[in-house]
């Protein structure tokens, strides 16, 4: 009798590295997509310690939100954020020009002031305009933009060099005032 | 007479490779998901530009105030911290022991990353950050996202 000759079949695991590889890589992606990032503000000490500094009219730019979420910015009723970026960078490098905007740059001061009832969104979106115009700044005096500035790494001499120059001569004061209560 | 040399190609076993890459593979899975999400408030983070990428994770602590995903715990916003809902006298103990966690140089440094929802009251966060201030936990970041 002959037997019959079974051929033994080979599923062809030659492909298997590329799927792991991929869904590796997959991972990979997906895990770092989520990064810390964020608008990022420096609280004013407690008053004790403050130094209670007087700012002349002039050196202060004022944002004040109420609790219907409506802009009162430099006493003028605005509904929406317009124009701001380009307000507070001429309101910060004046130099003294215009008798109704800042004496420097460093004395040039902006407020953000609240109402208790004023949505955080609307908050954070005043702030955001103005920290994207001192960024803006910042990088034009190194001759990049204002992304390519904050994606610069501190950890890195050269780029610290830019990031130091960057800021020269300009602080960021951006005052967040006690809201006022709501009534 | 000359005798040629036979050259044999040496060839690395690649039947391994598979194995290999999965265990990465699983590594990556575990050590993903290793985080529990056990969130307790519900909230969308605002859109903005300005934002900044905080390079040391280490330092960060996480401050979240949203409505609360129990029901039974009402509409209003709630502060949470490391997945559990606090009030806000809690909170300056809270920022207290977060720093005792770090070492005695990066105290000064820790990052308070607040992540509130778009509709959360300015008075709530006025609140949160006069307790930082006491506790001099300066260093604010507001979670956002990136505007389209």
């Amino acid at each position: 009798m002959k037997l019959k000759k079974r051929s033994i079949q080979e599923i062809n695991t030659g492909s298997m590295a590329d799927i792991a590889f991929l869904l590796l890589i997959f991972f990979l992606v997906s895990t770092t997509i989520l990064q810390e990032k964020g608008v990022s503000l420096k609280l004013p000490p407690e008053p004790e310690e403050q130094s209670i500094a007087e700012i002349h009219d002039r050196n202060l730019y004022k944002i004040l939100i109420n609790s219907s979420n409506q802009y009162l910015i430099e006493d003028q009723i605005r509904l929406d954020l317009k124009n701001v970026r380009e307000e507070v960078k001429s309101f910060v490098m004046n130099n003294g020009l215009d008798p109704s905007l800042s004496i420097s740059p460093q004395k040039a001061t902006i407020s953000i002031k609240t109402n208790r009832g004023t949505d955080y969104k609307y908050f954070i979106a005043a702030l955001d305009e103005v920290k994207e115009a001192y960024y803006e700044l910042y990088g034009a005096q190194v001759g990049l933009s204002a992304v390519e500035f904050r994606e610069l790494n501190f950890d890195l001499p050269e780029e610290r060099l830019l990031i130091a120059l960057g800021k020269e001569g300009i602080p960021m004061n951006i005052s967040i005032a006690q809201p006022e209560s709501l009534n | 007479m000359i005798r040629k040399k036979q050259r044999q190609t040496v060839e690395i076993s690649t039947a391994s490779l598979p194995d290999i890459v999965f265990l990465l593979l699983f590594f990556f899975m575990v050590s993903a998901t290793i985080k529990p999400t056990n969130e307790q408030v519900k909230l969308t983070t605002p859109k903005a530009q300005a934002m900044i990428k905080i390079n040391r994770k280490e330092l960060i602590r996480e401050i979240n105030i949203g409505t609360p995903i129990n029901r039974e715990m009402g509409d209003s916003e709630v502060i949470s911290v490391d997945n559990r809902v606090i009030t806000k006298e809690q909170l300056a103990q809270w920022v207290v022991e977060q720093k005792e966690s770090l070492p005695e140089s990066l105290k000064d440094q820790m990052i308070i990353v607040i992540k509130a929802d778009e509709y959360v009251k300015m008075g709530l966060i006025n609140d949160v950050q006069e307790e930082l201030k006491k506790v001099n936990a300066r260093k604010v970041v507001y979670r956002t996202l990136p505007k389209l």
